[in-house]
């Protein structure tokens, strides 16, 4: 075995595959600074809109809703349905297009800043901070005998973060059932089964991923982490660190000037690999692990500030920069993802803003050709299905065309539909014998009596005896 | 042949192997879960659909639509794991012939 064992070792990050959880625990060190700053308000502002957008009420419901049980989404002053899927689906094509757009520009703006897998670390990080201490004391907590004082830091942390992710889960769950009555039922401890079930599940994934897993999420689970490299180029924003500049590193004293000593600008304080949340050393180049939250930015220019050299040894910058080369902003890929993403947000904005909340089918009779009636007039029959899409009851009139002398036999009172309901109509339409032979074209129109605006109109077919 | 007396490390169970079971499969069940309640409305099934679904209300329509969908995904991960790693010269066994 020996040699042909090991090089059949696929990649190191498959090779490692036994100590995957047993893997040495990464404990981040703390670190301020401007990316640090931006990722906190970043955390502050999504997590502010998630635990607080969902108690907004808009017009005496809940603001933002996807109300499962009846079916309909709210969203301010929109309300849409099952029928309206196809701006949920070009909403969803949207985000992927500017996660590409973004990730072409920038690398991994979204895992830094803005991945809930992130936003939520970062704040069970907070209060593991907060009850066990900074990155050292943590460690030597951990090394420690169980004392009395660590029985209770643990615990503590361990009440709040339960308590976070029960919460985390109940805010979640009151984006489907409105949380207002969500949270009576939570008063009263009278919660219905599948809600608590959600809650229990969507708490234990926040537990388990922010808590637990953490960079493991990002190193072993995450889909995104994997493919986004496709969306690099050379000239895409990445996080790393200038080995021209660095090279050969090596500890001095302060105030050496690093050329003098033969050394380049890193001192290898290794403090860049202690802030690194996914636990790299980002010296020896772009790895699939880096997360681009920038912390090592903020360790690395601090250190140059204490030794006096230019902040940046390890900064934001593109492959065709490191090498000395012009970096283009504009380039195919870049507009390509932004052309796509312009369309599309235009197609679903104007889609919004022209969207007719009625839908009309109408299906002829399959029964029945057509039927001589009183009067020598030619009847054909259809089924007409009305879709009221808006949040209130309306009454539409309808109105056939397209035939000289074609009149509507029913229904001829106005049609009311409730709010999102769908109603079944029977209608039926003739028109005199002699105008009647052959098959024609026809229209029938929908028009709310409330609201002109509201007006749909589908074509059919009218058949008579051949000519 | 791979026949030496140390365990086969690609067929042990790893803690990291459930995560890699449930998550890809929790993913394509909330993809599934949303195409398909969006065109299926759980209390048409409890209406039309056999037997075996009446009495079901829409939320234990949606929950249990979900966990079958997880379900079906966790079993496709599962056996997908299991071809890789039991595979023999790929995945992470030893080649054919290696010794
Ligand atoms: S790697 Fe995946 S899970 Fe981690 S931050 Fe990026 S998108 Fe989120
Ligand atoms: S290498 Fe730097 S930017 Fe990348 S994850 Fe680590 S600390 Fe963050």
């Amino acid at each position: 075995m020996s040699v042909a064992r090991l090089k059949s070792v696929p990649p190191p990050e498959a090779g490692d595959g036994p100590f995957y959880v047993a893997a040495a625990k990464i404990y981040p060190r703390e670190i301020g600074g401007r990316f640090t700053r931006l990722r906190r308000a970043a955390v502050v502002v999504l997590l502010g809109l998630f635990y607080g957008v969902a108690w907004l009420e808009w017009d005496a419901h809940q603001a933002v809703l996807f109300d499962l049980p009846a079916r309909k989404f709210h969203l301010f002053a929109l309300t849409l349905w099952p029928q309206d899927f196809l701006y949920l689906a070009l909403l969803l094509i949207l985000a992927a297009l500017s996660l590409f757009f973004f990730t072409a520009l920038a690398g991994r703006l979204w895992c830094g800043y803005a991945c809930p897998q992130t936003v939520w670390t970062e704040l069970f990080v907070w209060i593991e901070q907060w009850t066990e201490g900074t990155r050292s004391r943590r460690m030597k907590l951990d090394r420690g005998p169980w004392t009395a004082e660590k029985v209770l830091r643990k615990s503590l942390k361990q009440v709040l973060w339960v308590a976070l992710a029960a919460w985390t889960g109940f805010t979640f769950v009151g984006y489907f059932t409105p949380i207002r009555s969500l949270g009576g039922d939570l008063a009263h401890l009278s919660l219905g089964p599948w809600s608590s079930f959600w809650i229990v599940l969507y708490g234990l994934a926040t537990y388990g991923n922010a808590g637990f897993l953490r960079e493991q999420v990002c190193k072993y689970m995450c889909p995104y982490a994997r493919f986004q490299s496709a969306m690099f180029d050379k000239d895409t924003l990445v996080i790393s660190y200038d080995p021209a500049r660095g090279e050969p590193r090596g500890p001095r004293r302060r105030g050496t000037p690093a050329r003098a000593a033969g050394l380049g600008d890193c001192i290898d304080c290794t403090l860049c690999v202690q802030v690194c949340p996914t636990g790299i050393d980002i010296r020896k180049g772009l790895q699939y692990e880096c997360i681009a939250c920038g912390a090592c930015i903020d360790a690395c220019d601090d250190v140059m500030d204490k030794m006096a050299s230019p902040r940046g040894l390890i900064r934001y910058t593109t492959e065709h920069a490191v090498q000395g080369e012009a970096t283009h902003l504009v380039r195919p890929r870049m507009l390509v993802y932004g052309a796509l993403l312009a369309a599309g947000s235009v197609a679903l904005v104007y889609s919004l803003f022209t969207r007719v909340p009625l839908i009309l089918d109408v299906i002829r009779d399959r029964n029945s050709l057509y039927r001589e009636v009183r009067g020598d007039r030619i009847e054909n029959a259809y089924s007409l299905k009305v879709i009221n899409l808006d949040d209130r009851p309306h009454s539409y009139s309808l109105v056939a065309s397209g035939m000289r002398g074609l009149e509507l036999a029913a229904p001829l009172a106005p049609i009311t539909v409730p709010a999102g309901s769908v109603s079944n109509i029977p209608a039926r339409l003739d028109v005199a014998a002699p105008q009647a032979g052959g098959v024609h074209s026809i229209s029938l129109t929908l028009t709310a009596l409330d609201a002109p605006g509201i007006r749909v109109r589908e074509t059919s077919r009218f058949v008579g005896p051949a000519p | 042949m791979a026949t030496s007396a140390s365990p086969e490390p690609a067929r042990r169970i790893r803690a990291i192997d459930f995560a890699l079971v449930l998550w890809p499969s929790f993913l394509a069940a909330c993809a599934a879960s949303v195409l398909f309640f969006a065109a299926v409305d759980p209390a048409m099934l409890r209406d039309a659909g056999p037997h075996l679904f009446a009495g079901l209300d829409r939320e234990a329509g949606y929950a249990l639509g979900f966990l079958f969908f997880w379900g079906v995904g966790a079993l496709a991960s599962t056996v997908s794991i299991y071809l890789i790693r039991t595979e023999r010269g790929g995945g992470r066994a030893d080649p054919p012939g290696a010794a």
